[in-house]
């Protein structure tokens, strides 16, 4: 790996982004692009490394933004303490969707994960302890510092760039070890990975669980952030297809790519909804699609395959 | 007998691909399938590996049963195969491609490319060991599956078509090969249409036709046997050839 010290650089500029500045809009910019490559390097085991694209992980987001508010409005929990809970019962989703989606192949996988979102999405719509339509609050003054409510978007920074460095550390572990090879084997074929001994459904629902965990984990840190949730903002189909456009913008299936993406896309569709204001979400939903059609029709491979094209150019005019 | 197949049939619908065929391979042979297009040799195959659930009949490992198992069960018991048309991973390097097999019966990375470093240098990919499989053309695709199903260190590989689509010089390559991975002792099968693989590797050829076995015994022979003629060329070939034509 001769690119670590890059990466040292990349993360130094990352830690030390909010300090450089004291504009509280670039600062919350900061801590949004960290949640949203936190959600999209979970999205990135299942739909990168093993190549299932999951368009449903609005599930997973939901149950943990959920949990930490519901065990909050029912229990007086700090929403932070309903993170663990969020992330079994992500696990357990997971276990329910997965089980039956993967035995479908390519779009029919994806098609069953939208659909299993949107009824997880009209349930929580209907359902009178999640608040229904109107959604939860979270606590409205902080009781104690354990419930984690800041007026700065500085410890919101740090709390979601340490929660981000473990996944993307687990990530590579998994990456190096038996389990990295046998999801990379099975998103280049499901018959030839079972051929050789790749046991193809246990594998995608290891890498399943990993991800809805941490995508849960990802809607918690959320709430503690934000501190209201509704249908829309936790469990709309938006959520999912960020993730989707996030990570195959950075380069699903490579360990930054998630990252890079956020960082590309978070601030442009921060800028777009601060010009448009609260008629911005038919914009986002413009610039996500032309974002999709971009990738696919130029770099499939993302930002990150762009990245590596130079290089590998670059080393062979130096050679 | 290492694999025993007895009575299988493969039904799609009212047809049957396969309609009571048997075969038995015993430790140590190379075994060639062969048989006109569309004679259910690959179906038959296909059964075999576990890739498909035969309709009828009973397959038997190593004293398994295995006629119901999943192809990773089979790939676990000891059994390899490659496909027809190669299915390499294109993402990842030729030598990841071939720790993904390593990595059945060695769960550290060191020890999986060990497997991987030694089956490279065996099947003469170890040059091209770091570049992505994408870059590969078919003869090297061939040689990649072949080199991924050794690392899974079985005791039976099946060859699916491993050597059609390749030049003549590159089938001689092929073939020293398949010897010598028989050398280390593994028990090949090996489907082919090309007569001339059969006649210089199979100790015995079993001939498909039309989802029976209708010949089986030394390769020589089998060419030679007039069901066999017939079926490859016809009745009417058959009058050509005996009338010195051909």
């Amino acid at each position: 790996m001769k690119q670590w010290p890059l990466v040292l650089l990349g993360f130094v500029a990352i830690a030390a982004w909010p300090l450089l500045t004291d504009d509280v809009f670039l600062q919350r910019l900061g801590a949004l692009v960290l949640l949203a490559a936190i959600s999209a390097s979970a999205w990135n085991l299942i739909g990168g490394y093993a190549g299932q694209v999951s368009i449903g992980h609005s599930v997973y987001f939901g149950a943990g933004a959920y949990a930490s508010l519901v065990l909050y409005t029912q229990l007086g929990w700090p929403p932070i303490a309903g993170a663990p809970v969020g992330m079994l019962v992500a696990m357990a989703l997971a276990a329910v969707v997965g089980t039956p989606t993967f035995r479908l192949r390519g779009h029919y996988f994806s098609m069953a994960t939208i659909a299993a979102a949107e009824l997880a999405r009209i349930l929580v719509a209907n359902w009178k302890l999640l608040g229904a339509a109107v959604g939860l609050m979270g606590p409205p003054v902080p009781r104690s510092v354990v419930d984690l409510s800041f007026i700065s978007p500085v410890p919101y920074h740090y709390l979601f760039l340490a929660v981000l460095v473990v996944l993307l550390g687990l990530t590579w572990q998994m990456q190096r070890s038996r389990m990295g090879y046998y999801l990379a084997a099975i998103r280049g074929g499901d018959r030839a990975a079972r051929s050789l001994g790749v046991p193809v459904l246990r594998y995608k629902l290891y890498a399943l669980l990993l991800s809805a965990a941490f995508t849960s984990l990802a809607g918690s840190l959320y709430v503690v952030m934000v501190g209201f949730i509704d249908p829309d903002s936790a469990l709309g189909i938006l959520i999912s297809v960020k993730m989707v456009i996030v990570a195959a913008l950075g380069g699903s299936g490579t360990l930054f790519g998630p990252l890079i993406g956020a960082i590309i896309l978070v601030p442009l569709e921060e800028t777009t909804n601060a010009v448009f204001g609260g008629s911005g979400t038919g914009v986002t939903y413009i610039v996500y699609g032309a974002i999709i059609v971009l990738i696919a029709r130029f770099r499939p491979g993302g930002v990150a395959d762009l990245w590596r094209s130079i290089t590998v150019r670059m080393a062979r005019r130096a050679a | 007998m290492l694999l025993e197949a007895r009575g299988i049939i493969m039904a799609f619908g009212a047809f049957r691909a396969v309609d009571g065929a048997d075969l038995d391979v015993a430790e140590g042979e190379i075994i060639g399938l062969i048989g006109p297009n569309g004679a259910g040799k690959s179906t038959f195959f296909n059964c075999l590996a576990g890739d498909a659930q035969p309709t009828a009949g009973t397959i038997r490992f190593r004293g398994q049963d295995v006629t119901r198992a999943t192809p990773e069960a089979h790939a676990r018991l000891g059994m390899a195969r490659s496909f027809q048309v190669p299915v390499t991973f294109e993402d990842m390097t030729v030598a990841q491609n071939v720790m993904v097999g390593a990595f059945l019966r060695h769960g550290h990375r060191a020890a999986a490319r060990r497997v991987a470093d030694e089956v490279l240098a065996f099947t003469g990919l170890d040059q091209l060991a770091d570049t992505p499989a994408r870059s590969l053309g078919t003869p090297g695709r061939k040689r990649l599956e072949i080199a991924r199903a050794l690392a899974t260190e079985p005791q039976l590989l099946l060859l699916d078509e491993a050597l059609a689509g390749l030049t003549p010089a590159e089938v001689r390559l092929a073939i020293a090969l398949v010897r010598r991975i028989k050398a280390r002792g593994i028990t090949i099968v090996i489907v082919e249409h090309i007569m001339e693989v059969i006649l210089s590797l199979a100790e015995r050829a079993v001939v498909f036709h039309q989802g029976k076995v209708i010949a089986a015994g030394a390769p020589r022979a089998v060419v030679d046997d007039p069901a066999v003629v017939t079926a490859y060329l016809g009745h009417h070939m058959k009058r050509v050839r005996r009338g010195g034509v051909g």
